[in-house]
């Protein structure tokens, strides 16, 4: 059995590279701020893998281990091109691939309900439905079931605090 | 010493000696002695040494490691047999024996670097790990290495080394995994050993061990990589399912770990990440020793202490920040497209390491470039400690304008969560302003469209397009947020500016009278403002509202837009301006803005009480597009029924302008290209006539309620159908061209004002009239001339062979009647065929008439052939004449049409051709027992055979009612090819009524076939029979049906009408006989 993960911050950014959904699951919460840091930095390993991924046409969302710092950060990449982001704990064990797909899986999925929530375009002027602010919008403090989905992943890797 | 000469030297072995035995020499040791050589040389004598030493050196290491293995072992025996009691805690360890342990870690070592030296590297590493284990167990006791004494400290740092050369060597290997694995295995471990020698994770000691760890770890890799080492890429592999991802590493274990994944302990990533690791380390270890600043006096006589006094962190932070922004900087492999996020992250920190350092300047200069990143991409939680450090960074420089522009742009982004209250920042803004001077007169212009604007706007037009002179309601809303108080700003005046020539406007500030009145939305109306209206009346309006936001207050200023001139109007600009003191700032805003995260919101304030909102569901609700007000022009085509071919048809085209104002109305008409074969049409208009276009035809100005009509010619000839004509009206407005209104040089591109009326009319196309054809064909009864007749060869000679009958029958076919003007036949004689007469020729004004639909005129006439004299090309003599019918169409109302003429040509004529015939010619009439002669011609018409006839009369004994005189019965001389011989008899008829005249049989005997000559005898009373033809009945039709099929079954009727009184069947030609 592999050991359990800990999930410490997740990040969701636009295709636009805007932020939509910054969570810390870190206990306690502090350092917010240096997850903003690592989410914005790996935009960067993002873009290299996403080109290398483009050389070699491969179609895969996820990208793999981005860099280690104090923290292990993983990014994936859905076909929208809405870039999540999540860092995990260090520890020294292999951290299986499939286990991290699993995470990026449940959040994409996540992220894909908050957005299809038809209440996000109420009073929106356009019928533009890849509008990428409707999208950054769903990750406002004003739509709450995003964070609770996101929250609720948070928790259940973290295995059951 | 080493030159020539000198080799020579007999006093050379001696002086040798000498040296070797100086310098305690073996003397079957050898020895070197270098002589200068060129720097080209360097090289090649290297290698020579290397190559000379390299065998003696190897065996004098393995030497060396027999000789500390042998020893190892003994001491390990020893160490078995008997244990060493333990010493007490605390004595001198200068004075104190080396333990077994140390023993093992000494040989251990000098094992390894013998190996090493040997190029052994796996040997090396294990020894090397050996003596680390051994370190390792004598530092996790502290029986064994008490610490904080000397010996603890070597061993510290020994452990440290020895930890270095195993990740070199495994680095030598490429497996660095493994390096990397050992790296932070080795500061885990030994942070666990230093939290129980009291220097944990709260000491700077700590920190500074760590962040050595780091660096030198990094130096190494940086060395590594400046030779053979490459840093491994994370890639998950492409092409393998999501599952299972692999790195690119060259181990076998990775098989194993294919199906799992990767350790993040384990990934090697680039040299810059663990200067960046050391950097951190570094900047905590200045964090510890601060804090043990402030408690001083505790600390005051420790050692280690006032050594950290002396280092300059900063410096440090500043110098493995740098190094790690280089190598980031060097491995991004996108720089050209990425944002450099990272090496800005790292530039973000150096920044700060300035700013700490109090070099404010160099910390503005990165924090301008760095914002402009992360307000581009909306990372507002990047960017507010970036812009409060910035700003502290311009009140230490005394900048107070860049002090303003920040403490602005922070209001903007809004608070910092729950950090301080929503009025710190205007309080502050406010104590900048009023205690500070700007350090110029001129305005202060912040912009902040680029970052978070200050209040959110949003312009609305309630509708998307208006006609010109049409006024267009707006709206714009100006809305304070709600998580930060701007109350306090001294707003004074907020500049509203419109696209064009739209007048800008001015609100100044007023204070409500009460607090009471304030509401949290205001209304202000800005009136009508149009391109038109002069500047001065705008200076009158005084316009004043409450320029004064408490969170989420809410200023709409409404009010209407007019422009006479086509064109898009906008609200392009809108400038807050606050003064206070000597301090005079514009803020400009954009029109619609939002502050980053919220969605645009457009909406139409419907009612102010109750507060009522219109959501604007519209893309473009911010322009409003003004046009033109279309023209009204109505256009009606008028035309009867179908154009007929020939005939220029008449299609009245009538404009009315039905619009207020005069309009100039050109009209191009086109007529489409057909696919009718042969078709060949025109329009004509006025004097102008085209098979396709005309352009412009000008109608005039029309004034308002004025029709004109103007008629449109379309002769079509060819085969019917139908034919089509667009039609396109084009007005344009006088009053837009009108010299009155001065165009504003601001408004170069004035569009101009005009309409188009498009009208497509189909015309079908049928024929007034049509012709079918009867022909049959007679024979000639003249006898041919004879060869050598000389009149066949006069100029004027008609080698008569035939006539043809032409019946034409036309009939009047289209839907209208047509008035027939004249009818014709123009004779075109040819060399074969000439009109001998015709029934047109005589009574000419009977069929002068009007003819209507289903009218049919007939015409006979006869055409004389002439005698080919050799087959003519598709067999077809051409019609000799054309039929002209000169006709107008009847119009509905008793007018006729322009004269148009159809013509029809006789048909083309094809004699059919005889071989041997038999023409009988017998009169009509006779009188009773007087004679008439009987006669028969027989001709050969055939081009090559001869005839053989053979002639028999055979009266009739029953019926018979002729006396018949000539012969009965006898064979003709044989006729040549186009010979003819004439029979006669001579009959008197001895009966009344009816009478047939004896049947005359002609027989050709046929000659026999060349092919059998012998037989010819026998086929002599053979023969075929030769047709006889009563000359009076003559008439063949043509020998293929040419006509359609109405022609051919009239064709079949009329000769049927003819024949009846004889039975041409039995041929048997009969003659009235009268008493």
């Amino acid at each position: 059995m592999a050991p359990q993960l800990r999930l410490n911050a997740v990040a969701f950014v636009s295709p636009q590279n805007h932020p939509i959904l910054i969570r810390t699951f870190e206990q306690p919460r502090q350092d917010e701020l240096k997850y903003h840091y690592i989410a914005h930095t790996s935009l960067d390993v993002i873009d290299e893998r996403i080109q290398a991924a483009t050389a070699s046409k491969s179609t895969d969302c996820y990208l793999g281990l981005l860099y280690v710092e104090d923290v292990a950060v993983y990014g994936y990449m859905t076909p929208l091109k809405v870039k999540i982001i999540i860092a995990l704990e260090l520890s020294d064990s292999i951290v299986r691939d499939a286990d991290v797909v699993a995470i990026f899986k449940a959040l994409h999925t996540a992220y894909r309900r908050s957005v299809a929530n038809p209440f996000l375009r109420l009073n929106v002027p356009t019928e533009n439905v890849t509008d990428h602010s409707i999208l950054v919008s769903a990750g406002n403090s004003r739509w709450q079931a995003f964070r609770k989905r996101v929250d609720e992943i948070g928790r259940a890797v973290g295995g059951f605090q | 010493m080493a030159s020539r000469k000198m080799l020579d030297d007999p006093a050379l072995d001696a002086r040798l000696t000498f040296i070797r035995r100086q310098s305690g020499l073996d003397p079957r040791a050898a020895l070197f002695v270098l002589s200068p050589v060129t720097s080209a040389e360097i090289g090649d004598f290297v290698r020579s040494l290397q190559e000379a030493l390299y065998e003696p050196a190897i065996e004098y290491y393995t030497n060396h490691s027999k000789r500390v293995r042998r020893k190892r072992n003994r001491h390990s025996q020893a160490n078995v047999s008997y244990q060493l009691p333990l010493t007490t805690i605390g004595s001198t360890s200068a004075q104190r024996p080396l333990r077994p342990e140390g023993w093992t870690v000494r040989y251990e070592y000098k094992m390894a670097c013998f190996a090493e030296f040997r190029g052994e590297d796996d040997i090396a590493l294990k020894h090397y790990h050996d003596a680390y284990s051994a370190l390792h167990i004598m530092l996790g006791s502290t029986a064994i290495l008490p610490p904080r004494t000397k010996r603890w400290a070597e061993a510290k740092v020994l452990a440290d080394c020895i930890s270095v050369k195993i990740c070199k060597l495994y680095l030598y290997n490429n497996e660095h995994a493994m390096a990397l694995a050992h790296h932070s295995s080795h500061m885990r471990l030994f942070s666990d050993l230093s939290r129980g020698w009291g220097i944990g994770e709260e000491t700077f000691e700590f920190w500074s061990w760590l962040a050595r760890q780091h660096r030198v770890f990094a130096e190494l890799l940086e060395q590594g990589t400046r030779s053979t080492l490459k840093i491994p890429t994370h890639l998950p592999s492409p092409g393998v399912a999501s599952q299972t991802q692999e790195t690119q590493r060259g181990s076998l274990e990775v098989e194993a770990m294919r199906a799992l994944g990767l350790n993040p302990t384990q990934a090697l990533q680039h040299p810059g990440f663990y200067y960046y690791m050391a950097a951190r380390c570094t900047e905590n270890r200045r964090d510890r020793y601060l804090r043990a600043l402030e408690n001083e006096s505790s600390h005051h006589a420790s050692p280690g202490f006032v050594n950290e006094r002396k280092v300059d962190h900063l410096s440090i932070v500043l110098e493995l920040y740098t190094r790690a922004y280089e190598l980031f900087k060097k491995y991004s492999t996108s720089s050209s497209q990425s944002q450099g996020r990272l090496t800005l992250w790292i530039a973000y920190l150096i920044a700060q390491t300035y700013y700490e350092s109090g070099k404010f300047e160099m910390a503005v200069r990165f924090f301008e470039r760095i914002a402009k990143t992360y307000r581009r991409e909306q990372w507002d939680a990047l960017l507010r400690p970036l812009l409060s450090t910035w700003y502290r960074c311009a009140q230490h420089l005394g900048d107070m304008e860049l002090s303003v522009q920040l403490l602005l742009e922070i209001i903007g982004h809004g608070p910092q969560d729950d950090q301080d209250d929503p009025e710190s920042l205007e309080e502050d803004l406010l104590a900048v302003l009023k205690s500070t001077v700007p350090s110029s007169d001129q305005v202060l212009t912040v912009d902040l469209t680029e970052s978070g604007p200050l209040l959110d706007t949003s312009a609305v037009f309630w509708k998307s397009h208006v006609n010109v002179d049409q006024a267009a309601a707006f709206q714009i809303t100006l809305t304070a947020p709600e998580i930060i108080s701007l109350a306090s700003l001294p707003f004074t005046s907020l500049l509203v500016q419109f696209s064009g020539d739209l007048p800008s406007i001015t609100v100044q500030h007023t204070a409500p009278e009460s607090d009471a009145d304030v509401s949290s939305l205001q209304k202000i109306d800005l009136g009508d403002l149009s391109t038109s209206s002069s500047d001065n009346e705008d200076k009158d309006k005084d316009i004043k509202a409450n320029l004064r936001w408490r969170p989420g207050d809410t200023l709409i200023l409404c009010g209407n837009l007019t422009s006479s001139v086509p064109s898009n109007m906008t609200v392009s600009k809108l400038v807050l301006t606050l003064k206070e003191g000597n301090w005079n700032i514009d803020l400009p805003l954009h029109p619609n803005s939002r502050r980053s995260g919220t969605i645009p919101y457009p909406r139409w304030l419907g009612s102010l009480s109750p507060v009522r909102f219109i959501p604007v569901h519209r893309d473009n609700y911010s322009f409003v597009v003004v046009r033109h007000r279309p023209h009204v022009v109505k256009v009606s085509l008028s035309s009867e029924g179908p154009a007929y071919l020939g005939e220029e048809f008449p299609i009245v085209i009538d404009v009315t302008n039905a619009d207020d104002r005069e309009l100039d109305i050109v009209v191009d008409i086109l007529l489409q290209p057909t696919e009718i074969e042969e078709a060949d049409n025109f329009i004509s208009v006025d004097e102008e006539r085209s098979s396709s276009l005309i352009k412009g035809v000008e109608f005039g100005v029309l004034p308002p309620g004025v029709n004109m009509n103007k008629t449109l010619y379309l002769a079509c000839s060819g085969a019917v159908g139908d034919r089509v004509i667009d039609i396109s009206v084009q007005s344009r407005s006088m009053a837009s061209v009108s010299p009155t209104t001065p165009v504003t040089p601001q408004s170069p591109s004035q569009v101009a004002d005009t309409g188009e009326t498009l009208r497509t009319l189909v015309v079908p196309t049928v024929d007034p009239i049509t012709a079918t054809h009867h022909v049959t064909y007679r024979r000639s009864t003249k006898p041919s001339p004879g060869l050598g007749d000389l009149d066949t060869f006069e100029g004027d000679y008609w080698d008569d062979a035939g006539e043809a009958h032409v019946v034409t029958t036309m009939t009047s076919v289209g839907p209208s009647g047509i008035f027939v003007e004249g009818l014709k036949l123009l004779r075109e004689d040819g060399t074969y065929a000439k009109v001998n007469e015709s029934t047109v020729d005589q009574d000419e004004d009977e069929f002068l008439t009007e003819w209507h639909t289903g009218d049919e005129f007939c015409d006979q006439c006869r055409i004389s052939l002439a005698r080919l004299d050799e087959p003519l090309g598709g067999g077809y003599i051409p019609g000799p004449g054309t039929y002209e019918v000169s006709w107008r169409r009847l119009l509905p109302n008793n007018q006729k049409g322009s004269l148009a003429k159809t013509r029809f040509s006789l048909p083309p004529l094809k004699p059919p051709s005889d071989g041997l015939i038999a023409l009988l010619n017998v009169p009509n009439t006779a009188k009773l027992h007087q004679t008439i002669p009987l006669q028969l011609t027989i001709r050969n018409g055939h081009p090559t055979k001869s005839a053989n006839i053979i002639l028999q009369l055979e009266p009739d004994a029953v019926t018979d009612g002729f006396v018949v005189a000539g012969i009965r019965n006898g064979r003709l001389p044989i006729l040549l090819p186009g010979g003819e011989e004439i029979i006669k008899w001579n009959l008197i008829p001895i009966e009344c009524g009816w009478v047939k005249v004896p049947k005359i049989k002609v027989m050709n005997r046929r000659p026999p076939p060349p092919s059998a000559h012998g037989q010819a005898h026998d086929v002599e009373g053979e023969g075929e029979i030769v047709e006889v033809v009563d000359v009076r009945w003559d008439g063949r039709p043509e020998q293929s049906v040419r006509t359609s099929v109405d022609v051919a079954r009239k064709s079949v009727e009329v000769p049927k009408v003819e024949m009846h009184p004889s039975d041409a069947a039995q041929f048997a030609a009969v003659v009235l006989v009268l008493p």
